[in-house]
């Protein structure tokens, strides 16, 4: 089952599969770091909402 | 030239070695591994990680043993008492051996540095702690590369532990066969379905099963870019992999309870804490070694006076238990290992001395035995000579050891469905197997039962 790898370097096997996974764990990251984004833009939107109806009942 | 022996599980890699000479272990760096080396001390990471206990220090010698031409430097590093294997370990210890191996490279990468290798091998326990000893293992980081030792490090530390989270394996038994780590197939057909719906899971073991297997065809090279912020993306994501798993302490294993739930507990416990306080307090020096030490009771004891206290016991769970408690407890003087007597560690690996029997690594100055001896005679039905030899062979000069008979309640459960053990077993056939290589120095009753503890010193 393992005897191919026998034949090419101990790293070989595995840099194909570090550079999915660094792909993956960068998307990840991104859609995260966007998701974070998009959660502080509407939570300072609601913030200044919250802000103008304290302003509009003053 | 003094004489020096180089270390049998010392030759994979061509950097340097480790050998023995003046009853001490040196390591030997190589002209190739010149560069290397300068840059480990250079970048200042052999301090860095020396100062945290990281790497195991050394003092430079200088003095080219060998006669090598390919000599550059002669280390001494700071000398282990004893040295085990990863198929020795509990849970978590292989676990803390891991975070430690992850934690050296990152730290070595901040400093311009990769692990070329990520064996289990380089850890060893010393202080309460895992250390990484191979001073040998750093190279210098080239950014466009990804981690060399990356299927290394997943096939001797996150695959077995794995197994062992998700299965509730002992994963020893399976790692002293697969020295060189458990490979990613055969990971991907031990662990349970549901795994594959865990995003990290799937990435470094099912992934990587199925790219291993096919990159068998891929003759072209393929250009590789890689980066620093991917290699500790990669690093973090095996980090936050190993970090949730646990050992499943619900199962009830041989010794859970095993003083709480006997009649014997308290008054006896009392009893023989005493006895043993007094048969030990004048031996203070040199390795202990707490055989069958189950919860680690008397092994601590030991521990108040020795530095150097190792206790073994078939039961990985219960070392796991007194790993932990002696970690949380910030306990230096034991180390803990899962050996079987029956069945100890084998001299295995390359010519069968790559890595030593446990005989060949436990001889100690005191061994201590506590409610052992029924368990080796009534339910392994290992005759009296023998275990009176096997002793023999692992002390010495002392050995603590409390005679269980035949009408005690422990033994009348071992034998409760058995008639064929080897007889006589009493304290008379005891003294006479055991004098053949021991004279009783003490013997006292333990009050309330009919147990003997001696205190035996060899001829």
């Amino acid at each position: 089952m393992r005897t191919f790898l026998l034949y090419i370097d101990p790293g070989s096997g595995s840099y194909l599969v570090q550079m999915i996974i660094a792909g993956v764990l960068a998307g990840l990251f991104y859609f995260k770091n966007l998701w974070w984004k998009v959660k502080a833009f509407f939570s300072k939107t609601k913030k200044s909402d919250s802000q103008d109806n304290d302003n509009l009942d003053a | 030239m003094p004489d020096f022996l180089q270390h049998p599980a010392s030759f994979k890699d061509p950097s340097g070695f480790v050998f023995r000479a003046n009853d001490k272990y040196y390591r030997q760096v190589n002209l190739s591994y010149k560069e290397d080396y300068d840059l480990l001390q250079a970048s200042g990471l052999y301090k860095s990680l020396t100062d945290k206990k990281i790497l195991l220090a050394h003092d430079e010698v200088d003095e080219n043993f060998t006669g090598s031409n390919e000599w550059y430097k002669t280390l001494l590093p700071e000398q282990l008492p004893f040295i085990s294997y990863p198929y020795e370990w509990s849970f978590d210890e292989l676990k803390d051996a891991a975070l430690l191996t992850l934690r050296t490279m990152k730290i070595a990468v901040k400093q311009g540095m990769v692990l070329k290798d990520a064996t289990s091998f380089n850890i060893q326990f010393y202080q309460g702690k895992p250390v990484f000893i191979d001073t040998l293992s750093f190279e210098k980081y080239d950014e466009s590369k990804p981690w060399i030792a990356y299927r290394q490090f997943c096939e001797c530390f996150l695959f077995p532990l794995l197994i062992e989270h998700y299965r509730q394996i002992d994963v020893q038994k399976l790692l002293c066969v697969y020295l060189e780590g458990i490979p990613a197939q055969t990971t991907a057909k031990l662990l349970p379905r549901k795994t594959k719906f865990k995003l990290n899971i799937w990435l470094h073991v099912f992934l990587q099963s199925s790219v291993t297997e096919n990159s068998k065809s891929s003759k072209s090279k393929r250009a590789i870019h890689f980066s620093k912020e991917k290699l500790l993306r990669l690093l973090d994501s095996l980090e936050s992999t190993i970090k949730p798993l646990r050992i499943k302490t619900s199962v009830l294993t041989t010794w859970n309870n095993y003083y709480d739930e006997t009649i014997l507990s308290k008054n006896y416990l009392a009893a023989k804490d005493k006895i043993f306080r007094e048969f030990v307090s004048d031996i203070n020096s040199g390795k202990v070694m707490d055989i069958g030490c189950n919860d680690g009771y008397f092994s601590k004891i030991l521990a108040e006076k020795n530095t150097n206290v190792i206790a073994v016991d078939f039961d990985s769970q219960c070392i796991n238990r007194l790993y932990v408690e002696a970690k949380s407890k910030n306990e230096r003087n034991i180390l803990t290992f899962c050996i079987d007597l029956t069945n100890p560690s084998p001299a295995v690996g390359f010519n069968h001395s790559e890595r030593q029997s446990f005989a060949d690594r436990a001889k100690s100055d005191m061994v201590t035995a506590l409610a052992l001896i029924h368990h080796l005679v009534l339910s392994k039905n290992v005759p009296l000579p023998d275990v009176a030899r096997m002793m023999a062979d692992l002390t010495k000069k002392y050995l603590v050891i409390e005679f269980v008979p035949l009408n005690d309640e422990k033994s009348q459960q071992l034998i409760a469905n058995k008639t064929n053990y080897h007889k006589p077993y009493d304290p008379y056939a005891f003294e006479k197997h055991f004098g053949v290589y021991f004279d009783i120095e003490k013997q006292q009753v333990i009050p309330g039962t009919d147990r003997i503890l001696y205190r035996l010193k060899k001829k």
